[in-house]
């Protein structure tokens, strides 16, 4: 923030609120909601390279990985790439409810921009690096269906793979151990995926000008949104920070049956693949030193009640464009989204596990203008 | 010696003692009494009560003490498993009473014609705070429990407990997640009050990755016979959670001697029922 902005906020602090101008209203923000909008940004953060990956931020691995990325030959049957499921096209989401490789898989296909912000992979978070992650994909039997011995018999066979791999990787497919081959594919698709980002969006603008004090005409909508997801709805506490998520793990009192008497364990069951994973930061794969390695969350994460039925917060950015939405996308737009908080069903959370959410019971005019800020990230 | 209170069930209860002598729990499993199961109406539709006493017994459990809301889940439970159920009466009707009950007198009529027509071994799980023992249901649901000598499984802030004894000293007490206070204030009021016992539900601060933390262990030691373990299946996608549940807890319960982890397991639950 520029010197006279920050006076400026200090100054608005003091104060208690803004008050910016909307046409014939006035919205005004509290000291509190200000301070929230202000965290919520700036954007783009900067993005270091990923330790663990050797290949992250290298221009040439991330060329070849954005091929692999829609190459069906990662697949068993040759009919399914990362971007069947991730499509460019469509924010490197699939527009489904729940997503279908071989077979209709458990969850939502989420979508995939400013993964180098993660902390935890997936819904579950079953993954602490992206190299990782991008292995389930391909070995899930329903969705790429591919084996370990697939892979590498095409990285050694096909031509092109192999010269890629040899240029890239520094060593010939042929001299490089089996699984330690699939790991490094699995680096090369995720050194493409980190450079995948949402770019500077309406909300940015509109931060930047509230924290300038402007003179400012936004939509009455927008900001009477603004105001409710950094103030009643509490939205902010959970979707924090300039990627607008803490990067954790929450129950929202969602069913999570994935069929009749069948349930999505969620964190739970993603806290023990981590903790089983060979490939996770821990392990022997990644290429970080062993001191920054050992401080990885992975190695501090431990199994609670509470994680049961949990899942990821997503990221909000890019959010309008990804419908629909949760991790079994059963809610298919924001106004459900919204609907949703508005109505939770609070039995549905621990009286002492949660103290957050809240039935917002929100007006129709309130829905609607939540929306419209959404639709501004 | 019945476990609970005991109205029409002598027949019943003979029937339960010789399922439990054949309980098919397998011999590897340790067995445990699960003190905090609720049984409610979204959880029948999903799991009838074949499927959710199958639950039950795959996760190997000795005694599921089983509220629900609204009593006919735990009623029917009952009817399918009297060996392995321990019914205990909710005062809610239905989901949505938890913060309201206390100040709708006719929950208290509720709790009467259910103890006059059921068996039960306590009242609970409810949830009451502070001075929401001073009502006239609380009062009443206090004094129910005298009267047919039943245990009351508290959710309940340290207060709570408090006003509970100072209403009825001779009262007996489960006192829900051990309020989730630290173990220094669970042993303060363990101590307090001799006919306190605590259960451990919902709660993962006692174990980390298996091994039981020093101020746990500690408040183990000093009330080897006072804490009990609990799931809390407060949705129908907690039921399978049971399972998962008694795994981890066998996995903490290792980490203790095994005289003290038998009486955390089961005993201590067994304790509370025939501490009459």
């Amino acid at each position: 923030m520029k010197p006279f902005a920050l006076v400026l906020f200090s100054l608005l602090v003091c104060f208690g609120f803004a008050q910016p101008v909307v046409g014939q209203e006035k919205v005004e923000f509290t000291v509190s909601e200000l301070a929230f909008i202000q965290s919520h940004g700036p954007w783009p953060p900067k993005m270091e390279p990923d330790p663990s990956n050797r290949f992250s931020g290298e221009p040439s691995a991330s060329a070849w990985g954005q091929q692999l990325f829609q190459d069906v030959r990662l697949s068993q049957a040759q009919t399914l790439s990362c971007a069947s499921c991730h499509d460019p096209d469509r924010y490197f989401a699939d527009g489904k409810a729940r997503s279908t490789g071989t077979s209709t898989v458990d969850r939502n296909a989420i979508a995939l921009a400013d993964l180098r912000l993660n902390r935890w992979f997936g819904w579950a978070g079953q993954s602490d690096n992206l190299w990782a992650q991008s292995i389930h994909p391909i070995l899930d039997r329903r969705e790429m269906n591919a084996t370990v011995e697939t892979i590498v018999q095409r990285v050694r066979q096909e031509s092109d793979l192999a010269a890629n791999y040899t240029a890239i990787i520094g060593k010939g497919p042929k001299e490089e151990e089996p699984l330690r081959l699939l790991v490094n594919i699995a680096k090369i698709l995720a050194a493409y995926q980190e450079t995948i980002r949402t770019p500077t969006s309406a909300f940015d603008l509109m931060r930047t000008r509230l924290l300038e004090d402007e003179m400012i005409s936004e939509d009455a909508a927008v900001l009477a949104g603004l105001k409710l997801f950094v103030g009643k709805g509490k939205c902010s506490l959970c979707h924090f920070g300039p990627n607008f998520t803490n990067g954790e793990f929450h129950d929202i009192g969602l069913p999570y049956f994935i069929e009749s008497g069948q349930v999505d364990q969620g964190r739970y069951g993603g806290i023990r693949d981590l903790k089983a994973s060979a490939f996770n930061r821990l392990g022997e794969y990644g290429d970080e030193p062993a001191e920054s390695a050992a401080q990885a969350p992975t190695a501090f994460v431990s199994l609670q009640h509470r994680n049961w039925g949990e899942f990821r917060v997503p990221s909000l950015r890019n959010v309008s464009k990804t419908a629909p939405y949760m991790h079994n996308g059963t809610l298919a737009s924001l106004e459900d989204v919204v609907r949703h908080y508005s109505t939770i069903d609070i039995e549905r959370l621990h009286a002492d596990g949660e103290t957050i959410l809240k039935s917002l019971d929100l007006t129709k005019q309130e829905i609607a203008n939540l929306v419209a800020f959404l639709k501004t990230l | 010696m019945t476990l609970f209170h005991s109205k029409q069930v002598l027949g019943s209860l003979i029937f339960g003692i010789a399922l439990a002598l054949s309980n098919s729990a397998s011999a590897q499993q340790h067995p445990l009494a699960d003190v905090h199961i609720h049984y409610s109406h979204d959880a029948w539709e999903i799991f009838p009560p074949k499927e959710a006493v199958a639950i039950l017994r795959k996760a190997g459990l000795k005694y599921a003490f089983v509220s629900s809301s609204s009593d006919d889940g735990t009623q029917m439970l009952y009817a399918e498993a009297p060996d392995l159920i321990v019914p205990v009466l909710r005062p809610y009707r239905r989901r949505g009473e938890l913060s309201t009950w206390m100040h709708d007198p006719t929950s208290l009529d509720n709790l009467r014609t259910r103890l006059s027509e059921n068996t039960y071994a306590g009242i609970g799980e409810f949830h009451a705070y502070g001075d929401d023992i001073e009502t006239d249901v609380l009062r009443g649901v206090i004094a129910l429990a005298d009267k047919y000598d039943l245990f009351l499984h508290a959710h309940s802030d340290a207060e709570a407990i408090h006003l509970i004894f100072k209403q009825d000293p001779g009262a007996r007490v489960l006192w829900a997640h051990s309020g989730f206070e630290d173990p220094s204030m669970v042993g303060e009021i363990l101590a307090t009050y001799p006919r306190l016992w605590s259960d451990l539900a919902f709660r993962s601060d006692q174990a980390y990755d298996g091994e039981v933390s020093a101020d746990w262990r500690a408040l183990f030691e000093a009330f080897p016979d006072r804490l009990m373990i609990g799931t809390d299946t407060y949705t129908p996608e907690r039921w399978p959670y049971v399972t998962a549940h008694a795994e981890w807890t066998r996995e903490w319960l290792e980490d203790l001697p095994t005289d003290l982890a038998e009486k955390i397991a089961w005993r201590n639950a067994e304790g509370l029922l025939k501490a009459r």
